[in-house]
């Protein structure tokens, strides 16, 4: 018991450390602004994985003269509003139109770009009108102002819709003629088709519901933020800086920012150019998955004892406990934690410490049930055994009944522990940086899916495998 | 019938259990003496078991007064754990803790009661090992063992604890019939050395030749009871009768 114990203060200790947010000087005010992952020309990563696009050139200027300072937390755009508009983040900027609708929720800062709605097919297709997408199904990025309209005109020309997180995926869809169009940001999916994406912009000239992009707070909150984004956006504006990022971004392509083409055509030239960026994915998948894997088994066979305590009321908890997590899917359950929680319990909540907590309850549901099985399976006989030499009930449960327990159980904690790892991945939704979200990443910059998916499911592969390797290990030597 | 002087070790009075609509034991009353060894016979579902069980608190009678060593054990707030280690239980399945050798087996309660420090309690297991002749088995896996080593190995784990009372729930049902006769000589000599036995079983020639009382279960109740030339050679019970004529020609 005084092992484990010691082990999970250690654990914690080493979170706390890895977790902390590095100290920032107390004279600058510092904010936490979300981002689109993967929104070119405005949101997107650069050849050294650095985030830039107009906004992110926008932001960092302002911030510059403004005298603040940012963390910027890049996730889909649906998650980076919901960030804000929880409380867990100050800001976004993620060429999010200012709509009537988002109004309600957030307070715009001066608007910085005219925008508006356009819709793509794919190049060669015999759609020529909204008329042709009879029957047809629409590709939609999640939370968008393009999803909206498709949704307000979709009764009227029948067709079908379906949801994407981010646009990269989204116009492979497209392309791959899984579904016939979409609709997005205009400026966004022409540039997408100039930097090479083989869709076909069919309203160039004339953007439906033509507006603004906006930088959006919480509603009545961070006026302070606001005004230093006006304020410095005022100044660019008239000194001209403004029109030199736009320029930038729009008068040339996108290799431009995200490297050369020669270095995405093999397997060993992406792993070359992107070896930080899959270092950085793997070491946050391996940290969320040996602590998750750690703390997950514990708190599980602590439902488990809960689960055959002689206590009704105390199997009772552990029961609902287990049902309630074991239900709820993954993702749920960090948006819950994630984008829930926090303006419930007003307090922010770092993502890694949502996923984590997320994967502690989850697998832990899982870990108790068939902890409580293990014990259950051990021989009734054996408990009255003991019992009756005069053993009291918690000595014989760790004496006799768990470390018979333990043995079944083995089996099933490996096959928990691979679940875990492959868990993780789902963790990219609340934008923390593990392997998956990386490939996501990568592949919007270089658009090689087959490479980089590729290279990312044989990490996952290799660690899958050394995690087994060591599991076999530690089980025959518990069999020795 | 032991003599009227003789310590009263085990006093049941009026006790009740049902499980459901199932009626098991119906006001049974009985006191055991020190040194006696009683025999328990019935058919199965008779309820003997059940009774057998109640006397270390396995199960709790739902009315009555049970009193072992003094210790009213009918009342849930006696510690049965201290009452319990001066009762040693031998169970039809062996239930050895299959997680441990057979010499741990032996050790584990005394060590873990606090009644013997670790050296005391291998002491004291490899001399009850000689004395149910397994010494050779020390060191080995349970797993290992026959029903009929199995058993031996029980009962001397029950002994570590130098229990003053022994029960045995059937102790030779699950054996192949070769190895009865080794679980029983031991069960005979311990009976020699003066400890107060309760036995269930369906060995009516050991009862006969080792019990100083058998009782008969039938539906929930003592139908009858007396020394065992009474109770074999002259049953008044018509009940018996009938039960006896069935085991003695299987």
């Amino acid at each position: 018991m005084k092992k484990i114990l010691i082990f999970c203060i250690a654990f914690f200790a080493v979170l706390v450390t890895l977790v902390n947010i590095p100290n920032v000087s107390a004279a600058k005010p510092h904010y936490v602004i979300t981002t689109d992952a993967t929104y070119p020309p405005f949101d997107f990563q650069d050849k050294n994985n650095q985030y830039t696009g107009i906004d992110q050139e926008i932001l960092k200027t302002i911030a510059k003269r403004q005298g603040f300072t940012y963390t910027l937390k890049p996730m889909s755009f649906n998650s980076a509003t919901q960030s804000v508009s929880s409380g867990q983040a100050d800001g976004v900027i993620a060429g999010m139109s200012i709509t009537d609708e988002r109004k309600e929720v957030f307070d715009f800062g001066t608007p910085y770009y005219r925008s508006g709605i356009g819709w793509a097919v794919k190049k060669g297709s015999d759609v020529k009108s909204l008329k042709d997408l009879k029957g047809k199904t629409v590709a939609l990025k999640t939370g968008t102002s393009g999803a909206d309209y498709a949704l307000s005109v979709q009764k009227k020309y029948g067709f079908k819709v379906t949801y994407f997180n981010d646009s990269d995926t989204l116009y492979n869809d497209v392309i791959n003629g899984n579904t016939q169009a979409t609709f997005g940001d205009l400026p966004v999916i022409q540039y997408a088709v100039k930097n090479g994406t083989q869709l076909k912009v069919m309203n160039a000239k004339s953007p439906i519901e033509a507006g603004w992009y906006g930088f959006g707070v919480k509603k009545g909150d961070n006026a302070k933020l606001l005004t230093a984004f006006n304020k410095g956006f005022a100044d660019i504006k008239a000194d001209g800086t403004y029109d030199k990022i736009v320029a930038k971004y729009l008068g040339s392509s996108a290799a431009t920012f995200t490297g050369n083409k020669k270095d995405n055509s093999s397997v060993l030239g992406i792993l070359k150019s992107n070896d930080q960026a899959f270092l950085k994915g793997l070491w946050q998948t391996v940290l969320l998955t040996v602590l998750a894997i750690v703390l997950a088994s514990i708190w599980g066979v602590f439902l488990g004892i809960m689960g055959i305590s002689q206590v009704a009321g105390i199997r009772a908890l552990s029961t609902t406990i287990i049902y309630i997590f074991r239900g709820l899917p993954l993702m749920v359950l960090a948006f819950f934690i994630y984008i829930g929680l926090p303006s419930v319990i007003g307090m922010k909540i770092p993502a890694f410490i949502a996923g984590l907590v997320t994967l502690i309850l989850n697998e832990g549901a899982y870990t108790g049930a068939f902890v409580r099985g293990g014990f259950e399976a051990v021989e009734h006989g054996q408990m009255e055994a003991a019992r009756s030499l005069g053993l009291p009930y918690g000595k014989s449960m760790r004496k006799v009944i768990m470390p018979q327990g333990l043995k079944i159980m083995i089996p099933s904690f490996v096959n928990q522990f691979i679940i875990t790892l492959k868990d993780t991945s789902i963790l990219s939704a609340i934008g923390i940086l593990e392997l998956t979200q990386t490939g996501t990443l990568i592949v919007s910059r270089n658009s090689q899916g087959f490479r980089v998916w590729a290279i990312v499911a044989a990490i996952y592969l290799i660690v899958i495998t050394l995690l087994t390797w060591l599991s076999n290990w530690v089980e025959k030597r518990t069999r020795a | 019938m032991s003599d009227a002087q003789a310590k009263v070790k085990v006093h049941v009075e009026k006790v009740n259990k049902s499980y459901g609509d199932n009626h098991v034991l119906r006001d049974i009353s009985l006191d055991i003496a020190e040194n006696e060894v009683v025999v328990m016979i019935g058919p199965s579902g008779s309820g003997k078991s059940t009774f057998l069980r109640m006397l270390n608190q396995l199960e709790m009678p739902d009315d009555g007064t049970i009193v072992v060593d003094g210790f009213n054990i009918s009342d849930k707030s006696t510690d049965i754990n201290k009452v319990r280690e001066n009762i040693g239980m031998v169970f039809q399945s062996f239930n050895l803790f299959n997680n441990y050798s057979v010499l741990e087996n032996i050790m584990l309660a005394p060590i873990e009661t606090g009644k013997m420090d670790k050296a005391a309690a291998e002491t004291k297991a490899r001399q009850l090992l000689d004395t149910v002749g397994l010494s050779e088995k020390a060191d080995v896996s349970v797993n290992s063992l026959s029903g009929g080593q199995k058993q031996r190995i029980a009962i001397a784990r029950a002994l570590a604890m130098e229990p003053d009372i022994m029960l045995f729930d059937e102790p030779t049902s699950a054996l192949d019939p070769e190895m009865v006769g080794d679980v029983l000589e031991v069960m005979k000599n311990l009976a020699e050395s003066g400890m107060t036995m309760i036995i269930v079983t369906h060995e009516m020639g050991f009862a006969k030749q080792v019990a100083d009382r058998v009782v008969f279960f039938e539906s929930g109740k003592i139908q009858e009871s007396g020394a065992p030339k009474q109770v074999f050679d002259a049953p008044k019970n018509e009940r018996l009768q009938e039960f006896l004529s069935k085991v003695m020609h299987a």
